[in-house]
C-alpha cells in the first residue's frame, strides 16, 4: 500500500467520521417522523438516576439512530442491497412480481387467539338483549397467497378465520337462558367472489374503499337493512400518489403509488364526528388535510381515536337503526361513511386505546346493536381483546 | 456500548480520537483509561465498580511480588489471593445462579436466585488481570508501577468487552512506548471496516436465517432445513466474533496498538486440533499457558496428559456460559480431541485433504449444536431432525425457499471463512489487487456505507459475544 494510498484512508475515515457528526449536531431536527409516523427521540436528559438506570444510555442512543442524516437514504440503500442478494422480503414485507407488496402473516398462538374469540362469546353473551355481530376481514396476504414470490409460505389466514368463527359461534351452554350467539361475518365469504378487483392497496395493510364496500354490504344483509347498490355513488379518485405502510417498512425501491376512492352518496347526508379523545369536532367523514401527508389512509374520520361518536342528519325513511356500537381497528375506517347512511348516530371505540367499561358505556348510551370490526392480523395480535368484558 | 452502533461511530470514537491526538504524550494513556470507563459505564454504570475493583487488586498484588527478596511462599501467597479474587467476582455473577438452579432441582431446596445481570466483559478483564499476576511471578513481565498504564491494560476500550484477551506480556512495552503511524492508522481503518462489514452485513443477516429456523417449530423440521440452520449458526457466530475482534484489532492500531490475533480462517481446519489453533486463539493460548503445561501438558505421560486436556477442555466450556450445554460443548470436544491425539489424527494423515476437512466441519457443526441449544429437550430435538429422525423428510418448499433467498449470502460467507485467498495469492488478480489502492480503498469504502446503511436499517443488532 502506498504512502499516499494510506494518507487517503486516514482522511478519508476522519472525514466520514467527523462529518457525519458534526451534521449530526448541527442539522435541523424533527420531532415526528413522517415516513415512520411516529415521534422521535428527544434530547435525552442527562441526571444521575437517569444514567444508573440505563435510561440516559438508551435515549441517547435512540437520539442518534433517529436523527441519523439522510436517515430515509440508509434504509433505501439497505432495502436496494437486499434485493440484490436475492433477499424477496425486507423486514417482513414479500413483493410480488407486478409491484403488489405484501406482509407475510405467521401462524399465530392458538390459545391466545383462542381466549380473544372466548372473550367474544363471552362479551355476546353477557348482552344477550343486544345483537352483536362479528366482521373478521382477512389482510391482503390472506386472500391472496398465491401471489408470494416462488416457494414464500405465509400462514393460512383462512384456517385462523374458521377457528375463530367456530368459537365465537358456539352457542350458550344452556339455551335456557335465551343467550343469542355472535353474528359471524368471514370476509373470505364476500371478497372471495370479488377477488379479482383491487380490494386492498398495493403498498399498504388497508382494504380500498371497493374492499370496504363489500364489507359494507355484507354487514347490511345480515342486518337485514337494504344495501345501498354502487349507482347510488359517484366515485371519485381523492389522490393517485399513496404510498403506505408496506412501502415505509419494506422501502422498496419502484413501488406504484396506490389511488385512494371516495364514495360520494348521489343523496347527500351531512355528518358530524365528536372525537371525544381531546373534544375536537369534525364535519364531514373524511380529512382532507391528510391527502397531503404521509399517512394518507386517515383521511378516512381523520386517523385513529379512542373514542368517538358520528352524528349523521338523515330522512326518517333512511334510518335503518338508531344506534350502533362499533369496536375496530382501521379497518373500519372506510367502512363507516357507508353505515352512516343508515345509522344516524355511531358510537366508534378502538378497544386498543380506550380503557373504559365497554358494558358500562353500553348502558350509559342505550345501545343494543355491536359491530366488532378487525382484520385477521390485528385481531390475533390484540391482547385488548380481553377487555371487552371488563 | 458496542462498536457496531451509530452511537460509537460517530459520537464516542471522534470524541476520543480528538482527545488522543490532541493530547500530550505523557497524558494519552489517561485519556484512553478515562474514555475506557465511560465506554464500560455506558452499558454498566453500577458495575464499573467491580472492574475497577479486580484492577486495583491485581495493581496492588503486582506491586507486592514486585519484591524479589520476599519468600517464595510469600509470592505464591499473592498469587492464589489474585485468583482467588478473580475467580471469585466470576464465579459470583456469572456462575451463582446456574449453582443455585443445580442445587434447588437437586435437592428440592428453594434457595431465591441471585438474579444479577452479567457484568459486560467480566469474563475478559479478570482473565486479563490474572494473566498479568502470573507473569510477574513467573518473571516474564515486569511488574506495572504506574496505575494509570495499569487501568489502561485492564480497561481499554478496544478489547474490553470481547477481547482478544492481551496478555500482559503483549503489550507491557507498548504501554510505554508506542507510535502512531499514518500506515499503522490506515491499517487500522482497513481492518475495522472489514470487522463492522463481518458483523453488520454477515452475521446479522445470516443470523435472521437461524433465528428464523431455531425459532419455528423444531419437532416438524426437515433434515436439511435443520442443516442449513446449523450452517447459518456457524456462520453468525464466526463472523460476529471474529468481526468484533477485528474492530478491537483495527481500533488498538489506531491507538498504536498491536494486539494478536484471534482467528486463523478456523473453518479451514483439517481437524479438531487444528481449529483450536485458529478459533479464538487468545483462550486457548491463555488455557495453553495457565492451566495446561502447569498441569503437565503433554510432560507426563498420555494419560495424564489426556486426563489435563479433559480438565481445560470442560473449564473453556463452562467459561463460555453457565449452563450445561456449555459444559456438555467442552467435554464434546475435549473427547473428540482425545481420540484425535490417540488414533484420529495418525488415521487423518493417510486420507485425501477434501475428506480431512469434512470431517472437521462436521465435528465443528455438531458442536455448534451443542452451543446453540441451552435447554436440552430442544436440543434433542433438533439432533433428530438433523439426522432425519423426525419422520419430516429431508426438505420441503421452506427449504427451498430459504436456500435460494440466502444462496449468495451463503456463497459469500463460504468464500470469506476458508482460506481460498491464500491459495489464489500468486495470481495476477491478486497482485494487481494488491498493487492498485484505489480498488481497496473503493472497496472499503462501500463496505463501510452499506454497514451504515444497515445499522441505520436496523433494531436488528444484538451482540452475541455479551453473554459471556
Amino acid at each position: 500500500m502506498s504512502a499516499r494510498t494510506n494518507r487517503l484512508y486516514v482522511i478519508g475515515f476522519v472525514a466520514l467520521l467527523f462529518g457525519m457528526s458534526v451534521l449530526l449536531l448541527l442539522l435541523p431536527k424533527k420531532s415526528f417522523s413522517e415516513t415512520e409516523n411516529r415521534l422521535l427521540q428527544g434530547l435525552p436528559e442527562l441526571s444521575w438516576e437517569a444514567i444508573k438506570d440505563k435510561e440516559f444510555s438508551k435515549d441517547a442512543e435512540s437520539y442518534v439512530t433517529d436523527h441519523f442524516p439522510w436517515r430515509d437514504k440508509w434504509v433505501a440503500l439497505k432495502s436496494e442491497a437486499e434485493q440484490l442478494r436475492l433477499q424477496q422480503e425486507n423486514n417482513g414485507i414479500y413483493k410480488d412480481k407486478d409491484g403488489y407488496l405484501f406482509e407475510k402473516f405467521e401462524e399465530p398462538a392458538w390459545e391466545k387467539v383462542a381466549s380473544y374469540a372466548e372473550a367474544v362469546r363471552k362479551f355476546a353473551e353477557s348482552h344477550s338483549d343486544a345483537k352483536i355481530s362479528f366482521l373478521l376481514a382477512p389482510t391482503s396476504v390472506g386472500l391472496y397467497p398465491e401471489r408470494l414470490p416462488w416457494l414464500a409460505s405465509s400462514y393460512s389466514e383462512e384456517k385462523v378465520n374458521d377457528f375463530i368463527g367456530s368459537i365465537v359461534s358456539e352457542s350458550g351452554t344452556d339455551s335456557g337462558t335465551g343467550s343469542r350467539s355472535v353474528s359471524f361475518l368471514n370476509g373470505f365469504d364476500f371478497l372471495k367472489p370479488a377477488a379479482g378487483e383491487d380490494l386492498y392497496y398495493r403498498t399498504d395493510h388497508h382494504w380500498t374503499t371497493r374492499g370496504a364496500y363489500l364489507a359494507y354490504a355484507a354487514f347490511a344483509r345480515s342486518m337485514g337493512w337494504s344495501v345501498k347498490p354502487e349507482s347510488d355513488f359517484d366515485i371519485r379518485t381523492v389522490t393517485d400518489s399513496f404510498l403506505g405502510s408496506f412501502h415505509t417498512k419494506s422501502q422498496f425501491s419502484g413501488a406504484k403509488p396506490d389511488t385512494i376512492e371516495q364514495y360520494v352518496p348521489k343523496k347527500p347526508a351531512a355528518s358530524e364526528m365528536t372525537v371525544a379523545d381531546d373534544g375536537t369536532k369534525m364535519e364531514g367523514l373524511y380529512a382532507e388535510s391528510y391527502l397531503s401527508k404521509k399517512d394518507k389512509y386517515s383521511y378516512f374520520l381523520g386517523g385513529v381515536h379512542a373514542l368517538s361518536e358520528i352524528r349523521t342528519e338523515l330522512a326518517p325513511e333512511d334510518v335503518s337503526l338508531d344506534k350502533l356500537l362499533v369496536v375496530k381497528d382501521s379497518y373500519a375506517h372506510s367502512v363507516l361513511p357507508f353505515l352512516a347512511l343508515h345509522v344516524p348516530d355511531i358510537h366508534v371505540i378502538d378497544i386498543r386505546y380506550y380503557n373504559g367499561s365497554i358494558a358500562d358505556y353500553m348502558a350509559e348510551n342505550d345501545i343494543e346493536n355491536v359491530l366488532l370490526l378487525f382484520n385477521t392480523a390485528t385481531f390475533v395480535s390484540t391482547p385488548e381483546l380481553l377487555k371487552l368484558n371488563n | 456500548m458496542v462498536f457496531s452502533s451509530l452511537l460509537f461511530l460517530f459520537v464516542f470514537l471522534p470524541a476520543v480520537l480528538l482527545l488522543y491526538f490532541a493530547s500530550p504524550r505523557r497524558l494519552k494513556n489517561l485519556v484512553l483509561f478515562l474514555t475506557s470507563l465511560v465506554f464500560y459505564a455506558w452499558g454498566e454504570p453500577v458495575y464499573i465498580a467491580i472492574m475497577l475493583l479486580s484492577t486495583v487488586t491485581d495493581y496492588g498484588f503486582g506491586l507486592l511480588l514486585d519484591n524479589p527478596k520476599r519468600p517464595r511462599l510469600t509470592r505464591k501467597w499473592i498469587v492464589a489471593s489474585s485468583v482467588v479474587v478473580n475467580l471469585s467476582l466470576l464465579s459470583f455473577f456469572k456462575y451463582a445462579d446456574f449453582l443455585i438452579g443445580n442445587v434447588n432441582s437437586l435437592l428440592g431446596t428453594d434457595i431465591p436466585p441471585t438474579d444479577l445481570p452479567l457484568p459486560i466483559g467480566i469474563s475478559f478483564y479478570t482473565f486479563q488481570s490474572m494473566s498479568y499476576i502470573v507473569d510477574v511471578y513467573r518473571g516474564t513481565a515486569r511488574a506495572q508501577r504506574n496505575w494509570i498504564d495499569f487501568g489502561a491494560f485492564v480497561a481499554l476500550f478496544p478489547q474490553l468487552v470481547a477481547g482478544p484477551i492481551v496478555q500482559y506480556g503483549s503489550v507491557a512495552e507498548q504501554l510505554k512506548d508506542r507510535k502512531v503511524t499514518v500506515e499503522l492508522f490506515a491499517e487500522g481503518v482497513r481492518r475495522f471496516t472489514v470487522g463492522l462489514a463481518k458483523k453488520v452485513l454477515l452475521a446479522n443477516n445470516i443470523g435472521l436465517l437461524w433465528d428464523g429456523i431455531s425459532g419455528s417449530s423444531l419437532d416438524t423440521l426437515p433434515a436439511l432445513t435443520a442443516w442449513l440452520g446449523i450452517v447459518a449458526f456457524a456462520f453468525q457466530i464466526y463472523f460476529d466474533f471474529s468481526g468484533y475482534s477485528d474492530m478491537a484489532i483495527g481500533l488498538g492500531h489506531m491507538f498504536g496498538f498491536r494486539f494478536n490475533e484471534n482467528f486463523n480462517k478456523p473453518y479451514g481446519a483439517q481437524s479438531i486440533t487444528d481449529f483450536w489453533r485458529r478459533w479464538h486463539i487468545s483462550l486457548g493460548t491463555w488455557f495453553r499457558d495457565y492451566v495446561y503445561i502447569p498441569l503437565g501438558g503433554n510432560r507426563r505421560g498420555l494419560k495424564r496428559q489426556l486426563l489435563n486436556i479433559l480438565i481445560v477442555w470442560l473449564l473453556t466450556g463452562f467459561w463460555h456460559g453457565a449452563s450445561w450445554n456449555f459444559v456438555l460443548w467442552g467435554l464434546y470436544f475435549g473427547i473428540v480431541l482425545m481420540l484425535e491425539k490417540m488414533w484420529l489424527l495418525s488415521w487423518l494423515r493417510n486420507v485425501p485433504g477434501t475428506v480431512r476437512h469434512l470431517y472437521a466441519l462436521a465435528a465443528i457443526l455438531i458442536g455448534w449444536v451443542f452451543f446453540a441449544f441451552d435447554r436440552m429437550p430442544e436440543m434433542g430435538t433438533f439432533f433428530r431432525a438433523l439426522f432425519g429422525m423426525n419422520g419430516h423428510g429431508l426438505w420441503n418448499d421452506e427449504t427451498l425457499y430459504l436456500a435460494y433467498t440466502n444462496a449468495i449470502l451463503l456463497a459469500v460467507l463460504a468464500v470469506a471463512s476458508v482460506p481460498i485467498a491464500g491459495r489464489i495469492a500468486g495470481s495476477g488478480l491478486a497482485r494487481l489487487w494488491r498493487r492498485s489502492g484505489a480498488m481497496q480503498l473503493v472497496w472499503h469504502g462501500v463496505l463501510f456505507l452499506l454497514s451504515i446503511a444497515y445499522l441505520v436499517d436496523a433494531t436488528f443488532n444484538p451482540f452475541l459475544y455479551f453473554r459471556f
